[in-house]
């Protein structure tokens, strides 16, 4: 996020918690991708997916005078949405993790991505451990470092490192069982 | 390999965005303060059924155990009374036998007149 649009959200905090409701709704329209596809790829179902989403925006419109900052903001958000994520995965005692139709709904429309990574990427997220699955997702979809991640599920930082190399080699183990990965602009 | 593997991992995490009928109903729930409802209930939903269903069912076999037994008495109380009646209607029977005996008896104990004469 640039300075500008860091600015801009501050803006709409310091309005949102003065009672500004279409300064909270520029918050909810700015955040409301990333918590969704943070929760859509934990769930792994589009409508608890879209349950978690309401919850967190829920829960941070009732505290928001709690908010400091943009940057508090987003680690706020994806805090409470990972920590009720991995909750719900650990009350569930048998986790399907995503059905058929939805497949695709895991990826972005804009599919440039290897479809065979897409399905080793889905089949290892399922069987992550709920936490191992969030460190995954905040290191490759928020692009946080390990550091960031430690303190976002408040992890020792060797945890976070231990989760991301294991995940990595179980996904490298697939991929090259099933064959090279097809890199963009590597093709011959 | 790794750094290739990473960045086909960062590019099949973007993030995707929500369907646009979630995304108005999300903002209307919390940015004007509609009544909390979910959008779409799944599991939730299914608790009280599968509640209702289960009371039910043991109100139907709590009923039916009740009707049972209600009925089962009042079979046994009639049941009863009609013993009862053909026990008295037997009593009432052997007591006329008993009679009718005993006059037969009776009538041939008594002494003929020519026995009495000893002709």
């Amino acid at each position: 996020m640039n300075d500008e649009a860091s600015d801009l959200l501050d803006e709409h905090l310091a309005k949102a918690r003065l009672g500004d409701r279409s300064a909270l709704a520029a918050l909810v329209r700015a955040h409301q991708g990333s918590v969704y596809s943070l929760a859509l790829r934990m769930l792994g179902a589009r409508d608890l997916a879209e349950d978690l989403t309401q919850e967190v925006f829920m829960q941070l419109s009732s505290n928001l005078k709690s908010i400091e900052s943009s940057r508090h903001l987003i680690f706020w958000l994806r805090q409470v949405t990972s920590n009720r994520a991995i909750d719900q995965l650990r009350r569930r005692a048998r986790f399907t993790f995503t059905p058929l139709d939805d497949e695709m709904q895991l990826f972005s429309e804009q599919q440039d991505t290897d479809p065979l990574l897409q399905r080793q990427i889905r089949t290892m997220l399922a069987e992550l451990s709920a936490p191992a699955r969030a460190v995954l997702l905040l290191r490759f979809q928020d692009d946080l470092d390990p550091t960031e991640i430690a303190e976002t599920l408040n992890m020792p930082l060797n945890t976070v490192k231990s989760h991301l190399k294991r995940s990595l080699d179980t996904l490298r183990v697939k991929a090259t069982a099933a064959g090279p990965l097809r890199l963009e602009g590597n093709s011959p | 390999m790794s750094n290739d593997l990473e960045s086909q991992l960062k590019a099949a995490l973007r993030p995707v965005a929500p369907r646009q009928e979630f995304s108005e109903k999300l903002l209307a729930q919390v940015v004007l303060g509609n009544p909390r409802t979910k959008v779409r209930r799944l599991a939730p939903a299914r608790l009280p059924l599968a509640w209702w269903l289960s009371a039910s069912l043991a109100a139907s076999v709590l009923l039916g155990f009740g009707v049972h037994e209600h009925l089962q008495e009042r079979r046994m109380q009639q049941s009863g009374l009609e013993a009862r009646r053909e026990v008295l209607e037997a009593l009432r029977v052997t007591s006329q036998k008993l009679q009718l005996a005993y006059e037969a008896v009776k009538s041939q104990s008594a002494p003929l007149p020519d026995e009495k004469t000893g002709a």
